[in-house]
């Protein structure tokens, strides 16, 4: 039982480090149709950018963290402006492919780059654990999983409270009626790749002091995070955090309990079982 | 093209008899393995357009399995490859089936997933190796049945004869309606499915095609190594490295993946000079930037791009030979009708159809009797269109029967797939027009034909004569057989129009459900629209159309519902209806 507890409980502060890997993926997907493949490459990028602040500038990633996320920010908008508007009307098959190409030149960029090896920093403020329900969770993965809940709740007050966030869900739901009404959807498309990148930027920060980044780290999450959004549901907010946080405990559970080798085995399985049983995932609308 | 093609050939057979330097016989042999992968990786990413990003699980499971069967139980891996090929089909099938009945995007992440869940899986499994992976037992190496050589040559000969079967297992798909149909599927596969093409059926095939080739591809690649493990056979590269020689090559073309090969074969080796001695990674990002220029500039990679500088070939399905001046203009008409009788043809009973609180269809019954041009009109929002698409089976809906007479029985329709509600004999054509753009008149000709009963070995026979003369007199008949060479994608709206509609006509379907046939169209068109269909009624095919425009209802229904706010409202003659109150006040707010 004990060793179930911290399971679960393990699970459920990974869980929502997932969800926050997955948000910005879950929002093109919803307000765009668009799949970006390559969006846990820039949690890898954000990754290396909060090591080199660390190393290079001696700050901490809670002083790197601005700065990371409007670099994110940046990169999210020039990713649209140089790649993705060129390709909004093309096929799906070469969408698809277009932001494959992408995570390909990301991923061996930052290999060319920075090469093969794994970096990390030492972080004294989250050094060493909390205690959570009886049980010691690293206390860098509890930092995470409330920048997590932080950023879910921040980017929901500005989607529901300010006009731009309104006439963004509003872009999502019909782009041409949004043009209609005098909505620039150019510039809501550059402000969502801009607040999707920003978020797996703010996850890459808060991964940085308990995950060791590489060239490949990108590969680690993309599973994970696709299996969130679909969990979850695409197209709603907060889909990927049901899904992210049903990852992390069939992860966390089946992992920790049955054979923590396979622990992605379990995670696969559970997203091929979400496709067959329910397509639109847990919180998904129904696609006619 | 032929000419230059046999030369290629050619000089691959005489290869190794000129060339004696090994390094260069090595590159030669791995580029034909890999060319292979993405010949086979082109039969369902290319033709079927269901990317994969997972095919190293295909060429792995190939090469571990012969290893296996070789090391452990003494199998000669001429036996083992088909055993691998055989265990690849398995899991693609596996993997395949969940997933193709979903939005592409899945099936493109599964394969992704796949992939690494598998290398992971063999990295930690003793059985197999776990990391340190399998060895081939090479003290038997020369001996008759072990497939493995200490010359070049043998291997170079094997996969040059692989990457043989694997092109002319394209070339055969690409001439098939095999290869028409997983286009169609890669267009627009609700189109398809209205057509009564099985979709699943045809990704299912190209997936286990393409596995099993991967597969032999695996096999080989570890006799020529002699060691398996899963950084050689399972690292993600190996994915990406089939992918993107298809895609760069051209994609949904037999010389494409070939053309990838050679060329990226080449780019790497340029670049990797160029920028070599920074370590490993750059030929990736050079691929990553050629797929995205790929997409952004010529999708159909740079088969396309020579395309540009010599247009007017035609590919895929050829088009018709000898044009029989003069016979083709009559069509054949329909099977012998006795005098009218005047049964129900359709039924629709009491259905309802519900999106979330909105109630689109109330209970709504109506039906259709063999021979009618039954006309269905409403103000826009009536649930018109949802009615369409519930009957066809693009709507499940929530209450209700829906019945069709085929071959002397009531069938019921609801729940079905819009596939096997198609061979039924129910026609339909989309309110926004949905040919095959990119497909010539004449494939999206071939596309419409009959589908019940069409096995797979069917498919990858040409299509019978008689299929080809109807196909040539429906063409005559709307004027569009001047046509029959051009991508369906260059006619005007008007003729598209057309085209859709004869689409439709082919299969001889007992009824038509038009949607909206004339809307968006000039008036001359209009006229022509109308006299087809009542051409064809009179050859006896039925008809239910929706149609905004009052006149066209007048002049061709017999009959004609009115609905409103989800409801049947009213029914009768053109007459009765335009004369009934409830109508006008609904119609025309009087």
């Amino acid at each position: 039982m004990g060793l179930f507890l911290s399971a679960a409980v393990d699970g459920l502060v990974m869980g929502l480090v997932y969800a926050l890997v997955s948000l910005g993926l879950g929002m093109i997907w919803g307000v765009m149709d668009i799949i970006n493949f390559a969006h846990t490459e820039y949690v890898m990028l954000a990754m290396y950018a909060t090591y080199f602040a660390w190393r290079g500038a001696h700050l901490d990633p809670l002083g790197a963290l601005p700065g990371v996320v409007l670099l994110g920010f940046g990169a999210g908008v020039a990713t649209y402006l140089v790649v993705i508007r060129r390709i909004m009307a093309a096929s799906p098959v070469t969408q698809i492919f277009a932001t494959f190409g992408l995570l390909l030149f990301l991923r061996y960029t930052a290999f060319a780059v920075f090469g093969p090896n794994f970096l990390g920093i030492r972080w004294p403020l989250a050094a060493g654990a909390l205690v959570l329900a009886g049980v010691p969770v690293d206390r860098a993965k509890v930092y995470a999983a409330l920048a997590g809940l932080a950023t879910y709740g921040l980017l929901f007050s500005f989607l529901q409270r300010t006009k731009v966030g309104k006439a963004l869900q509003a872009t999502a739901q019909n782009p041409t009626a949004a043009l209609a009404l005098g909505i620039e959807v150019e510039r809501m498309y550059m402000l969502a790749w801009g607040l999707s990148i920003a978020t797996a930027a703010v996850a890459g920060v808060f991964l940085l002091p308990f995950y060791q980044v590489s060239p490949t780290v990108g590969d680690a999450f993309v599973l994970i995070a696709f299996a969130s959004v679909v969990l979850g549901g695409f197209g709603t907010l907060f889909g990927p955090l049901v899904g992210g946080v049903a990852i992390g405990l069939i992860e966390g559970i089946a992992g920790t309990l049955i054979a923590p080798t396979f622990k992605l085995v379990f995670v696969f399985a559970a997203f091929l079982l979400a496709l067959f049983l329910r397509p639109t995932g847990i919180l998904g609308r129904d696609q006619a | 093209m032929t000419v230059l093609v046999a030369g290629v050939w050619g000089a691959l057979l005489l290869l190794p008899a000129v060339v004696h330097d090994a390094y260069f016989l090595n590159g030669m042999i791995l580029v034909l393995i890999y060319g292979s992968a993405a010949q086979a990786w082109n039969l369902l990413g290319g033709y079927g357009g269901q990317l994969s990003f997972g095919h190293a699980v295909f060429f792995g499971l190939g090469a571990y399995t012969s290893t296996l069967l070789f090391s452990r139980a003494g199998v000669s891996p001429w036996a083992g490859m088909w055993a691998g090929a055989l265990v690849a089909t398995g899991v693609s099938l596996v993997v395949g089936y969940p997933t193709f009945r979903l939005r592409r995007h899945y099936f493109a992440l599964a394969t992704l997933a796949l992939a690494e869940v598998v290398r992971i899986s063999f990295l930690n499994w003793p059985f197999v190796g776990a990391a340190v992976g399998l060895y081939l037992p090479v003290q038997l190496m020369n001996r008759p049945g072990t497939m493995m050589w200490s010359a070049k040559p043998p291997y170079y000969y094997l996969a040059l004869a692989l990457f043989g079967l694997a092109c002319a297992l394209a070339l055969v798909v690409d001439r098939t309606r095999v290869g028409l149909y997983l286009r169609t599927i890669d267009q627009d596969e609700e189109a398809a499915s209205a057509l009564g093409i099985p979709g699943r059926r045809y990704k299912l095939l190209a997936m286990a095609l393409s596995a099993a080739v991967t597969a032999l591809a695996g096999t080989l690649f570890a006799q020529y190594v002699l060691y398996v493990d899963p950084s050689s056979v399972l690292d993600a590269s190996r994915s990406v490295l089939f992918a993107v020689m298809a895609l760069v090559g051209g994609r949904g073309t037999v010389v494409g993946p070939a053309v990838g090969a050679g060329f990226l074969t080449l780019l790497s080796q340029y670049a990797g000079g160029l920028l070599g001695g920074f370590g490993k990674g750059y030929d990736y990002v050079v691929y990553g930037v050629a797929i995205m220029l790929v997409a952004v500039y010529e999708p159909r990679g740079i088969v396309g791009l020579l395309d540009r500088f010599a247009p007017g070939r035609r590919r895929g399905v050829p088009g018709p030979a000898e044009p029989p001046e003069g016979e083709g203009a009559r069509v054949p008409s329909s099977p012998v009708q006795g005098p009218r009788p005047a049964r129900p043809l359709l039924r629709v009973e009491a259905l309802w159809k519900r999106f979330g609180g909105l109630e689109a269809l109330r209970d709504v019954s109506l039906e259709v009797r063999r021979g009618e041009i039954v006309g269905v009109l409403g103000p826009n929002g009536a649930g018109k269109s949802t009615l369409f698409d519930c009957v066809t089976g693009f709507l499940r809906p929530d209450g209700g029967s829906i019945l069709l007479r085929s071959d002397g029985a009531e069938r019921r329709l609801e729940g079905r797939p819009p596939a096997w509600i198609a061979q039924q004999g129910l026609a339909r054509t989309f309110q926004m027009i949905r040919v095959f753009p990119g497909l010539t008149v004449w494939q999206n000709m071939l596309a419409g034909q009959e589908h019940r009963g069409e096995s797979l070995a069917d498919a990858f026979r040409p299509t019978p004569r008689a299929v080809r003369e109807r196909l040539e007199g429906l063409l005559r008949l709307v004027g569009l057989w001047d046509q029959r060479d051009l991508a369906a994608g260059q006619l005007s709206y008007g003729q598209q129009k057309l085209l859709a509609l004869a689409m439709a006509l082919v299969r001889r379907p007992s009824v038509v459900l038009l949607d909206e046939p004339v809307a968006g169209v000039n008036p001359t068109m209009i006229q022509r629209l109308m006299e087809h269909i009542r051409l064809q009624n009179a050859e006896g095919v039925t008809f239910l159309i929706i149609e905004h425009n009052m006149d066209v209802l007048m002049e061709l229904a017999s009959r004609v519902y009115f609905m409103a706010d989800g409801r049947v409202v009213a029914e009768g003659s053109p007459e009765a209806i335009q004369a009934n109150d409830d109508v006008l006040a609904l119609y025309y707010g009087r």
